[in-house]
């Protein structure tokens, strides 16, 4: 994943890069144009002067030839040279690479040229001026070097320009970001973001808030609605329960009836478990519960599996209890029964006959075992009603609750499935 | 003996006078918080059962008006509500007891029974049903003047059966009885069966009669 900033830097550093490629052979053709001609120009006042000071010496032939000799000899620059009749040239200038013989090593200078002739009593003579040029890959590489360093002076200002940029300008987003991982549907409120000079960012912060604002009054409707239903439920069950009560003592009931009721007492409760778990969720979620004591866990873990005894001995599971210490743990009573009763129960209501259960408590973390044999959906277990079970009595909110209840002390609820064991853990 | 219902939701009133009735209890009915009071202010009674949530007010305030004239009948709560703030409350109010709705009414009868057992301090914790005496607070059981040896299950079915004489009680019932809430997230409650049996063993053995009569599995009924 690349950051959101990282995008523009590389492509304006992969554009800068083009850019300044392109610009050393444009550099290179400006150099060299501009240079020559300055060269063609000072070759040419260089003929000029030596026209105007031949005439102005007013040399003898003798005297010109042994002056040119010796001139040729000494600046090999400028050379005259009588020419031949037949060889008759105008002016023109040119480049020529030629070894330095006055040096050791073969060293190849580049030399721009100007060819011209001049008049002596009468006489044509061809001049030839030649001034050094820099040589062509010196130019290059020249113009490389410089271009390479603007490139990382451009590169450079560039990440610095960007990390400015990017702690300065999108500090409100990164805070925004921050505030929207934190954020806790179930705590109902809203969140207050901070007030920011920039246009898009108060433009998201007020759609955020909306849908904020929408996320959480739905979420309230639905938390009352689930707790009204559910109170609403109550009064009829036990209406329905007490008439089923009733209904045994008729006189004289024979079996198919006694039986009829059994099947309705048996759905009956689990209705009265579901609704009673429905309402149980929402208090947890209104944050009722509040009085919190501190609560020897080890201690009730041994009460409740005294009362589940006999469901584990109908099933002949062995339970194995591992208290490595017993830690004081501070919490709401009933809301830790609970969680403690949901973990056991669901831990025998799953393990088939002659399964295990291992039990493990130290200070740190609580974990429940048992014999399984495939692994159940993580994603999916500590979910309302989730669990498809073909058992006619979960109500299938037992570890929805469970996990509402760890949320609500900040503790840390896991599952995981290891060599035939479900093991349930809850990280104080 | 008296018992009041205070419950407004009629069909639950009807129903809990029906099946207590027939029982040496004498049961009066009061929709509101009104009519409770007009009942208590003529008469006492051995056990009354409050819902909390009436159409005028709520029990609790009944109940500490109840507390203020040290009333000597035993309360019972029946709430909908099933908050522990409002048991706590309760109980610190005086009530016995506290039942959460929906509740079999086997279990209504065994509250009843043990609170009236409780308040009627002249009445002793001892219980006689025939040959077989048992003192509520020892949890000693004489079967012809010879001790048995119960276990904790065991007596409370025992006492359950006897508290709810004659009626036919469900598996589920006695389930929820010996387990409490548990009883509910299991399928299986077979193992009602196992400490029935064992009771009517350890009965039978001293020469005690069986009054349990099973029918057809599905429940359980103690007869003369």
């Amino acid at each position: 994943m690349t950051k959101l900033l990282d995008k523009p830097l590389k492509a304006f550093t992969i554009y800068a890069f083009a850019i300044l490629s392109l610009s050393i052979p444009a550099y290179y053709w400006v150099v060299e144009t501009v240079w020559q001609k300055e060269l063609d120009e000072h070759n040419l006042i260089i003929k000029e002067r030596i026209v105007s000071q031949l005439q102005n010496l007013s040399l003898t032939q003798a005297q010109f030839d042994s002056v040119t000799h010796i001139w040729n000899v000494l600046q090999s620059g400028t050379r005259i040279l009588p020419e031949r009749q037949h060889f008759k040239k105008s002016d023109s200038t040119y480049l020529v690479m030629r070894k330095n013989k006055h040096k050791k090593h073969t060293e190849v200078d580049r030399f721009r040229g100007l060819a011209s002739h001049i008049h002596f009593k009468g006489k044509r003579y061809s001049l030839w001026i030649e001034t050094n040029v820099e040589e062509a890959d010196e130019i290059v590489y020249i113009i490389s070097v410089v271009s390479l360093f603007f490139f990382v002076l451009l590169a450079l200002g560039f990440i610095f320009l960007n990390r400015t940029i990017a702690q300065k300008a999108w500090r409100p987003f990164e805070k925004t970001l921050g505030q929207l991982k934190s954020f806790d549907l179930s705590a109902t409120e809203t969140i207050d973001f901070e007030k920011t000079e920039i246009q898009e960012f108060e433009d998201l912060h007020n759609t955020l808030q909306k849908m904020l604002y929408a996320a959480i009054s739905a979420y309230k409707q639905q938390k009352t609605f689930i707790e009204n239903a559910s109170h609403e439920l109550q009064t009829p069950l036990a209406i329905l329960r007490s008439k089923v009560d009733l209904f045994y003592q008729l006189p004289e009931l024979n079996e198919a009836q006694l039986q009829v009721l059994e099947g309705i007492e048996k759905p009956l409760a689990r209705v009265s478990r579901i609704n009673k778990n429905l309402l149980l969720l929402a208090k947890i979620e209104n944050h009722q519960f509040e009085n919190v004591e501190i609560l020897d866990i080890g201690g009730m873990i041994n009460d409740i599996l005294e009362l589940l005894q006999d469901y584990a001995e109908s099933k002949n599971l062995a339970i194995q209890v591992r208290l490595e210490a017993r830690p004081d743990i501070k919490g709401n009573k009933f809301l830790i029964e609970t969680l403690l009763y949901n973990l056991l129960t669901n831990a025998i209501r799953y393990t088939s006959e002659d399964g295990e259960i291992v039990i493990f408590l130290d200070s740190q973390q609580l974990s429940v075992q048992n014999t399984g044999i495939t692994s159940l959906n993580p994603a999916h277990i500590f979910r309302r009603f989730s669990v498809s079970s073909s058992e006619q009595v979960s109500s299938g909110l037992g570890l929805a609750i469970a996990k509402e209840i760890c949320h609500r002390y900040n503790w840390k609820m896991e599952y995981a499935f290891d060599t035939n064991k479900h093991q349930f853990k809850v990280c104080f | 003996m008296k018992i009041l219902i205070i419950e407004d939701e009629k069909e639950l009133a009807y129903a809990m006078g029906a099946y207590l009735a027939d029982e040496n209890y004498l049961c009066e009915l009061a929709f509101t918080l009104e009519d409770a009071r007009q009942k208590l202010a003529c008469h006492t009674y051995d056990c009354v059962l409050l819902d909390l949530m009436l159409p005028d007010g709520s029990g609790l305030d009944l109940l500490a008006t109840m507390n203020h004239q040290q009333r000597l009948e035993g309360v019972i709560i029946l709430s909908a509500k099933n908050s522990v703030e409002d048991k706590v409350k309760g109980l610190q109010l005086g009530a016995d007891d506290y039942l959460p709705k929906p509740f079999h009414q086997s279990e209504l009868l065994a509250r009843i029974y043990s609170v009236i057992r409780r308040k009627n301090f002249n009445n002793l914790n001892n219980v006689q049903f025939e040959e077989i005496e048992i003192n509520l607070l020892s949890k000693n059981v004489k079967v012809k003047d010879q001790e048995i040896n119960l276990t904790r299950k065991e007596f409370d079915l025992l006492v359950f059966f006897i508290s709810n004489k004659n009626k036919v009680i469900s598996k589920s019932a006695l389930a929820e009885y010996l387990s409490g809430d548990i009883a509910d997230m299991f399928d299986n409650h077979d193992f009602v069966y196992a400490h029935i049996k064992n009771l009517k063993k350890k009965l039978l053995e001293v020469g005690g009669n069986n009054y349990l009569k099973t029918l057809y599995g599905v429940g359980y009924k103690w007869e003369k």
